[in-house]
């Protein structure tokens, strides 16, 4: 156990100091600035409305922004392990692929929250700066977009295994926008197709990550309230059932890698 | 030597790749404190070999045995170091934090880390540089952070693949130094090299490859110094090569 406390940490710091120098990290102060100065901008209008535009603005910012560090991080697991060959050395250590696959994991999504937290620092700064308050179903929203982040690792993660890096994180990225904007309504676009499509899209809504389960941006901006904790528990309960069975398959395709 | 003093068996050892054999049927043995160097050209079989040594590749046939056990168990590999021919290590970490990293991957603490980083950057030569990202490294500087992480979990056997590339004639010499310290503590070494001369200088014992099969081993004393039967003559002979 302690042997596996210190190789995650080991690869947890990793993830850091990859994605905090990286070049990533002036996209994240710019993104960061491109998210507060619309912000700002809200005070001199003063209306609600404009508000709360601005407010769902600045969220779906902060959702493509912690999409595109997720994915990203993924992505960066493995595939440069084995094009830098450090890929050999480190399995020549005490370390199997499985935990290795599970470490890295761990790293990139404490990684990618680090981003989304400083995200949601600017957001929260900027609505209280503004002299909005936090709104009680903040912390449930928060917590569910984080679960939604390590969701995206995991799909990135399993896709850098079976294709290229391009075609991984355009494929992540289309279906994982795809189900957060269109997700919800696909059960109801089924019944309007003959059979055999109807079942397609059936069988697509059943098995694709819905990232939709994940967005309380609404509920955020027109204050409607938390949502019912049973079924906060039942998302947060589909998210670790998603991501380990993305890990299995993501550990399968690892253990089939070629060395 | 009794039997169980060997720290690497490979009984008939068979690694094929789509039908293709990369080792066809090697059987060696390295003792306790031995140095052994693994000559071949390109594509002889010898990364093939040392991957099937660390458990990275399973054999199609036969058996491997390193410290008495299989390699593709992780307990085991808690004794082994390996530096590969060439990796280009995490550009974004410096010498220390690569160390510390791999310190981590080892499952040694932090002070164990602190104080095997000091004293191997300085044997490596490093020490000065040990601050500077990696990716400003040169490859003679790559490869000696890749000896130092080899070297980091005091491995009872170290096992190099062209521990040589890119090193300058200085660096070679204190990196030969540094291997025969190690086997006068006891290590076992295991390496791949196209340096014959090295290899005459260090080893114990030579095996040579050519196309998948082990075509020579023996003891490096039987064969070098005497000018007729050095190491180079006896390479090119044994691959059919010399003139």
């Amino acid at each position: 156990m302690k042997l596996f406390a210190r190789q995650t940490c080991a690869l947890v710091k990793l993830s850091f100091i990859e994605l905090w120098r990286r070049n990533d990290i002036f996209a994240l102060v710019l993104l960061g600035l491109a998210l507060m100065v619309p912000l700002s901008m809200a005070t001199p209008f003063g209306a609600d409305g404009a508000s709360r535009y601005l407010d769902e603005m600045a969220l779906l910012l902060v959702w493509g922004f912690s999409l595109f560090i997720a994915l990203g991080a993924g992505q960066r697991l493995f595939p440069p392990e084995f094009e830098s060959r450090t890929i050999y050395p480190l399995l020549a250590k005490p370390i199997s692929r499985g935990r290795l696959l599970v470490g890295k994991y761990i790293g990139a999504v404490a990684a990618s929250w680090s981003a989304l937290a400083f995200f949601y620092v600017l957001f929260v700064a900027s609505v209280l700066v503004r002299g909005g308050g936090f709104p009680s179903e903040m912390p449930q929203a928060i917590v569910l977009h984080f679960a939604f982040v390590a969701l995206a690792v995991a799909v990135s993660l399993l896709g850098s295994l079976i294709v290229t890096a391009s075609a991984n994180l355009s494929l992540s990225a289309i279906v994982l926008v795809g189900m957060f904007f269109f997700g919800r309504r696909l059960p109801e676009y089924a019944e309007g197709l003959n059979p055999a499509l109807s079942w397609v899209v059936k069988t697509i809504y059943a098995i694709a990550p819905h990232a939709e389960f994940f967005d309380m941006r609404q509920r955020l901006v027109h204050g409607w309230g938390a949502v019912d904790g049973g079924v906060f528990v039942v998302v947060l309960a589909y998210a670790v059932v998603y991501i380990a069975i993305l890990l299995s398959l993501a550990s399968f395709a690892l253990g089939r890698k070629r060395l | 030597m009794s039997e169980c003093s060997d720290i690497v068996q490979l009984e008939g050892v068979t690694r094929a790749f789509a039908g293709a054999k990369a080792v066809d049927g090697l059987s060696l043995k390295l003792k306790a404190g031995e140095v052994m160097g693994f000559l071949g050209t390109n594509g002889a079989g010898k990364t093939t070999t040392i991957k099937m040594m660390l458990g990275l590749l399973a054999p199609t046939s036969g058996s491997v045995k390193v410290l008495g056990g299989d390699p593709s168990d992780p307990r085991i590999r808690v004794h082994i170091g390996y530096m590969p021919e060439v990796a280009t290590y995490y550009p974004y970490l410096n010498a220390r934090e690569l160390l510390a990293f791999y310190g981590g991957i080892c499952g040694l603490d932090a002070k164990t880390v602190r104080s095997r980083t000091d004293s191997l950057l300085e044997s490596v030569g490093l020490a000065d540089a040990a601050k500077r990202p990696l990716k400003t490294y040169s490859k003679g500087m790559l490869q000696r952070a890749g000896i130092a992480q080899a070297l980091l979990n005091d491995p009872d056997l170290l096992v190099l693949d062209e521990p040589f590339t890119g090193l300058d004639p200085l660096a070679r010499i204190h990196f030969r130094e540094l291997l025969r310290n190690l086997k006068e503590r006891g290590k076992t070494i295991f390496f791949s090299s196209h340096e014959l001369g090295e290899t005459e200088l260090l080893c114990d014992r030579v095996a040579i490859m050519k196309k998948g099969h082990c075509v020579y081993q023996g003891p490096v004393k039987d064969i070098a110094g005497d000018g007729a039967t050095n190491l180079e003559r006896l390479f090119l002979k044994t691959l059919g090569e010399a003139k």
